[in-house]
């Protein structure tokens, strides 16, 4: 043992301290930190990326911008456009958050140029996942085709029950929240898995949500739901919740529009989810996950292909043979059959 | 201070190592863990898609286990912790699912009335343990070892949720490897993700996304990398070989689970952390180990 007593008496206890908000305070993180850095006159410098280099300089171009109160990103993209680069191209309209068209990064983060203050020292760039036009423009089509590709609309070939059709905003709970989406592509910018191309075909979660204020009403056509969901690859979303951090309408696109949709797809095409069912399987059985059967259930005999890296485990003793082929009853087995018993079925 | 402590299925299973470590450094800090055995998985991501109500069932059945103890819950996984997180939060703002969960959970006589404080290992060692009662017990700084901090994903998203601020702002993993004697570095992956959630079906991601991420950490000189989630771990640790492989570089880059790093400052072995367990080797931490010299062990 130590020589310290862990206990130390003589230690006053430990001042309040929030371990999820550690780096808040220091990193200007609120609205009001960040504005108190500023004040009138002070120049703020600004690097923006341009799509062509001027004249023997880089693609970055720097800029000195006179701070004003209350300044936001895009009124400095508008003092630089009419005081020292005519020729710079960023897009924008409503100017209140609503049209969905001004999404720049500043200094790695996807914001909205007319709802984000500026800061002292940014990089503005365009956002990232989709070809440049010019400068900060991005070119959506894109992000266009696949929403367009995935039907989103409501399709009906049964009667109304009744007319107007009963309707609890209970059933229409994650749909509404998805139709707060204003197509700005912050989220598809800051998707990983959307930024290693064409590796996956995820349609990112952009597409999704769009997909999510029709398939998630419950008045659209099944059909219809499952055929267009069988377009997404899904089941390719990693749950990082980085689209979550830089939505500007703070949808919770994971949890209420992915997730509902892959439960939808759950429903309607099963072989999508098989790698779910597996998982959910296992767990009634065992209590806990057991990776080697999760992986040789999912991946079959492909899984046995890649023989270097079981190798690997087996010496390790990162997995085991013995347990994944005669595991033991557990009382965590016992809790789990009993609460997920075979409900879900099976695809 | 006693924990309800619940380690989650890899550090029962592929990450044993973890579980091992933080049973050792939690008894140096003075936290007694009560493990609980007859806790099952939380379901990982899965489960909360394709089966809700078995989802809320089986975690709130955990947060109902530490209850019945009168204890708050500790967890060690990312995953698992915002899986108890989303089950409490549904819980206590949803009265039907709370009846429809407690008549599931009678019938092992067990019941959760919304109370269990739910903490995850790295902000007990922030809140709980506390800045001056860590440097106290650090007998062996890590001094000028060059670590980066992985957070992964679901202890610092999704935002504005249970406290977490933007998650790119958060430091708790670099202050408290500030606080053992390391030098924490900057780079780009810090807060990314591993794609361990798809890898089970799709590799390819995991190695992609996280083969950038190791690089840019050896990139910008670290010596080690420390995780707080054994799923990151399994990623950047087990399939290290085929990110090599992928960027055709070498990478060697010894990844830490949070309570190793802590254990060697407070002057435990590596042998003893069984950070001889990975699959990538961690020779270059031994010099940074307690020795017989520095009156330790």
């Amino acid at each position: 043992m130590t020589s310290t007593s862990p206990g130390d008496a003589s230690l006053p206890a430990p001042p309040s301290v929030d371990g999820r908000r550690l780096g808040q305070a220091e990193q200007h993180d609120s609205l009001s930190a960040r504005n108190s850095r500023l004040t009138p006159g002070d120049l703020l410098t600004v690097k923006v990326r341009r799509s062509e280099a001027p004249a023997g300089g880089d693609v970055y171009q720097d800029f000195q911008v006179p701070y004003q109160k209350w300044m936001r990103v895009l009124d400095a993209l508008n003092w630089i456009a009419e005081n020292a680069a005519a020729d710079l191209a960023f897009r924008w309209f409503c100017g209140s958050k609503m049209c969905g068209t001004c999404a720049v990064r500043i200094n790695g983060r996807e914001v909205l140029a007319c709802w984000e203050a500026v800061e002292p020292h940014m990089v503005i760039e365009p956002l990232r996942n989709l070809p440049v036009i010019r400068d900060l423009v991005v070119d959506r089509s894109r992000y266009e085709d696949k929403v367009a590709s995935l039907e989103p609309w409501i399709e009906r070939r049964e009667p109304y029950t009744r007319f107007p059709e009963p309707l609890t905003h209970k059933q229409m709970k994650d749909a509404s929240k998805a139709l707060d989406c204003i197509s700005c592509m912050c989220c598809y910018s800051a998707c990983p898995v959307i930024g290693l191309g064409d590796l996956t075909d995820f349609a990112g979660p952009a597409p999704l949500v769009q997909l999510g204020q029709t398939a998630l009403d419950p008045r659209n056509s099944q059909e219809k739901v499952r055929r267009s969901l069988e377009l997404t690859g899904i089941f390719n979303c990693i749950s990082c919740y980085k689209c979550e951090e830089v939505c500007p309408a703070h949808i919770p696109i994971v949890s209420g529009v992915i997730e509902p949709l892959k439960a939808k797809a759950a429903q309607l095409a099963p072989e999508m989810a098989r790698h779910s069912f597996a998982l959910r399987d296992i767990v009634a059985r065992r209590g806990r996950v057991d990776p080697g059967e999760l992986v040789l259930r999912v991946q079959g005999l492909r899984a046995l292909g890649n023989l270097r890296r079981i190798l690997r485990l087996l010496v390790r003793g990162k997995i085991n043979p013995i347990k994944t082929f005669f595991g033991i009853r557990t009382a965590a087995a016992t809790a789990a059959r009993r609460l997920l018993g075979n409900r879900a079925g099976k695809p | 201070m006693r924990f309800a402590y619940y380690p989650g299925c890899s550090a029962r299973s592929t990450c044993a190592e973890l579980n091992d470590a933080t049973h050792l450094v939690a008894s140096r800090l003075g936290l007694d863990l009560l493990q609980l055995e007859s806790a099952t998985c939380t379901g990982a991501r899965e489960l909360r898609a394709i089966d809700p109500a078995g989802f809320y069932a089986l975690n709130v059945r955990i947060l109902a286990l530490a209850e019945s103890h009168g204890l708050p819950l500790m967890t060690i996984c990312n995953t698992c912790t915002l899986n108890v997180l989303d089950a409490h939060a549904a819980f206590v703002s949803d009265p039907e699912l709370a009846a429809s969960v407690n008549a599931r959970l009678a019938e092992e006589n067990l019941h959760y009335s919304g109370r269990t404080k739910i903490s995850h290992f790295l902000w007990v060692l922030h809140e709980d343990i506390g800045e001056q009662r860590l440097r106290q017990q650090v007998v062996n700084p890590l001094t000028g070892l060059t670590v980066a901090a992985f957070y992964g994903c679901h202890i610092t998203r999704p935002p504005g949720r249970y406290g977490f601020v933007d998650s790119r702002n958060n430091r708790a993993l670099e202050r408290l490897a500030e606080i053992l004697g390391c030098l924490p570095i900057e780079y780009s992956g810090r807060t990314e993700c591993c794609g361990f959630h798809t890898a089970a079906h799709d590799e390819r991601v995991a190695i992609k996304l996280t083969g950038q991420h190791v690089l840019a950490a050896k990139t910008g000189g670290a010596t080690a990398m420390v995780t707080p989630c054994p799923l990151c771990h399994t990623v950047l640790d087990s399939f290290q070989p085929e990110m090599e492989d992928d960027i055709d570089q070498k990478l060697d880059m010894p990844v830490l689970h949070l309570p190793q790093l802590v254990g060697l400052a407070l002057g435990l072995s590596p042998e003893q952390l069984k950070i001889d367990r990975h699959m990538v080797p961690a020779g270059v931490l031994d010099s940074y180990a307690a020795t017989a010299s520095t009156g330790v062990k």
